[in-house]
């Protein structure tokens, strides 16, 4: 980096010295009046270090969060965002953080709503089971909110506490439910993603959940990615479903989002048992894919083709054509995986061309 | 990959967790900004950095956008003199990994009005963490529309008008300011 300098490349963090930058924030904050512009500065030093120096030792990391506390006296919104970034990365090694607990469940209810989902997801990272029946009630009233950045971060938060504190969230279900028959796209793919971990071990209620959504009015694209992974559980432990399960994973293949129907054609590929003649419109969709203009889009199909080779090797030998023309492929892991298939599906006439 | 463990696979990613990290490095492969999000996976700055390195040696000069590296997928492109790079799970859907980096770029394209390059990246650190920290949530995608993480993001005080909505005047008063800030360092 120092030679950067030299050639007069503007970077002020060039220079950025670990233990320069504790002493600037222990200074800056601790002023009597905060001095916003010069506190944003030392927070972007700040980050820029957490973000992509060395880790700060437990002293200097709890220094530094103790000196962040007196942040929040600060009115400004980016000041304030910034403090919980910088909360959420010191708190993985300083002590004694709960100390912030009182300011960020003030800003989780707070009428500003440039606040509360920031504050929610900073407040759930510095928090333990005694700590979240104790905000429990916001955390409720957030996964309903109508704002959907709100109910978004309590989701989200919710799913990251989840392995120890089931007992307590388990109780959030009709909330759950509510946010995932709303009609944010976020949300309900949130929504989804926490029922589905939280009824996890009781195969009923997942069942339950896949059926229901399946025949529901789903609209996130990425909810629907989930549902098909869901759906695949499903249709491997309860055989009696199978045949209804495999009628929406075709029907995905027919999604406006291409995202969706390429995650339904890779899980029929999955699927254990599946029958030449139901494998055949999730290989058409990856022949398509294999021609697509979108490198990454070809790379998925090849990759998918090249892992179900092996068990299908004559249906997937009606993609050889096109995956022939993509050994000459730019990308060079695209045509790698296009000969390896073509080695499983080929027969002479294509080793000759 | 075996039929079997390709069929486990697919249950178990049924997480939503599926960004393990997103970076950002420079022209020289240093770093800019680098996030990672799973504890499990490159837990230690050295290995990080390895990997970084090997990630980058393998992608700056080949023209296409995806590679599998060490056991994970990376989605990634550049601009100017940046690199920016998505890593998932390497049975995560491709597509979904391209999608988020899409995102994070056409917000960041979005808020530093289409000069996303090294500089201005760095003058404006902040509102690029905060894009990032709007897009994923340890691991978990929170926001998948550009347009609603610029209007989180850009929530700058009166007191802080983006360059690009700034009069000559002001301009140059910022330009006087950041001159003596990095003299008086």
């Amino acid at each position: 980096m120092s030679k950067k300098d030299e050639d007069g490349d503007y970077n002020p963090y060039a220079s950025i010295d670990k233990s320069a930058v504790v002493q600037e924030a222990r200074q800056a904050f601790n002023e009597t009046t905060i001095n916003p512009r010069r506190c944003n500065l030392v927070l972007n030093k700040l980050l820029f270090l957490l973000y992509s120096g060395e880790p700060l030792g437990t002293t200097e990391a709890t220094e530094t969060f103790f000196a962040i506390t007196k942040l929040f006296q600060c009115k400004n919104i980016t000041i304030r965002r910034l403090v919980y970034l910088a909360i959420k990365e010191l708190a993985k090694v300083a002590n004694d953080v709960i100390i912030v607990t009182s300011s960020l469940t003030k800003d989780m209810t707070a009428k500003e709503d440039m606040y509360r989902p920031a504050a929610i997801r900073a407040l759930c990272r510095i928090t333990d089971s005694t700590m979240l029946q104790g905000i429990e009630r916001y955390m409720k009233q957030a996964i309903v909110d109508r704002n959907p950045a709100v109910s978004s971060a309590a989701l989200v938060s919710s799913l990251h506490l989840l392995g120890s504190n089931q007992d307590i969230i388990k109780r959030w279900v009709n909330e759950i439910t509510e946010a995932l028959n709303g009609k944010t796209l976020m949300a309900q793919y949130h929504a989804l993603g926490l029922l589905y971990h939280i009824k996890q071990r009781d195969r009923l209620a997942v069942t339950k959940l896949v059926t229901s959504q399946t025949k529901g009015s789903l609209r996130s694209s990425l909810a629907y990615c989930n549902l098909i992974r869901y759906a695949v559980g499903s249709m491997q432990d309860d055989p009696a479903l199978y045949n209804e399960l495999l009628q929406f994973l075709d029907l995905c293949l027919r999604h406006k989002s291409e995202l969706v129907v390429y995650e339904a054609a890779r899980a029929i590929c999955s699927l254990k048992n599946v029958t030449n003649k139901d494998i055949i419109p999730a290989l058409s969709v990856m022949q398509l894919f294999l021609t697509a203009p979108k490198s990454i889009m070809r790379f998925a199909a090849v990759r998918t083709l090249s892992q179900v080779a092996n068990r299908y090797p004559t249906a997937v030998a009606v993609t050889n054509i096109e995956l022939e023309n993509l050994i000459q492929d730019s990308n060079r892991s695209i045509a790698t995986l296009a000969i390896t298939t073509l080695l499983k599906t080929g027969r002479e006439a294509s080793v000759d061309r | 990959m075996s039929l079997r463990s390709a069929v486990v696979v697919v249950v178990a990613f049924a997480s939503l967790a599926s960004i393990k990290a997103v970076l950002t490095l420079d022209n020289d492969g240093e770093r800019v900004l680098c996030r990672y999000f799973d504890p499990a996976w490159m837990a230690s700055v050295k290995e990080q950095r390895a990997f970084e390195k090997s990630l980058f040696t393998k992608t700056y000069r080949a023209a296409s956008d995806i590679i599998m590296l060490e056991g994970v997928t990376c989605v990634y492109k550049s601009s100017v003199d940046l690199f920016f790079y998505v890593i998932g799970a390497p049975d995560e859907n491709e597509l979904l990994l391209s999608f988020a980096l899409n995102t994070y770029f056409d917000a960041l394209a979005q808020m530093l009005r289409n000069q996303v390059e090294k500089r201005v990246v760095m003058e404006n650190f902040d509102v690029v963490a905060l894009a990032l920290d709007e897009l994923v949530d340890g691991g978990i995608i929170l926001e998948a529309d550009p347009a609603v993480i610029v209007q989180h993001v850009a929530v700058r005080n009166n007191d802080e008008v983006p360059i690009a909505e700034q009069s000559i005047s002001q301009a140059l008063q910022t330009a006087k300011e950041q001159l003596s800030r990095s003299f008086l360092k």
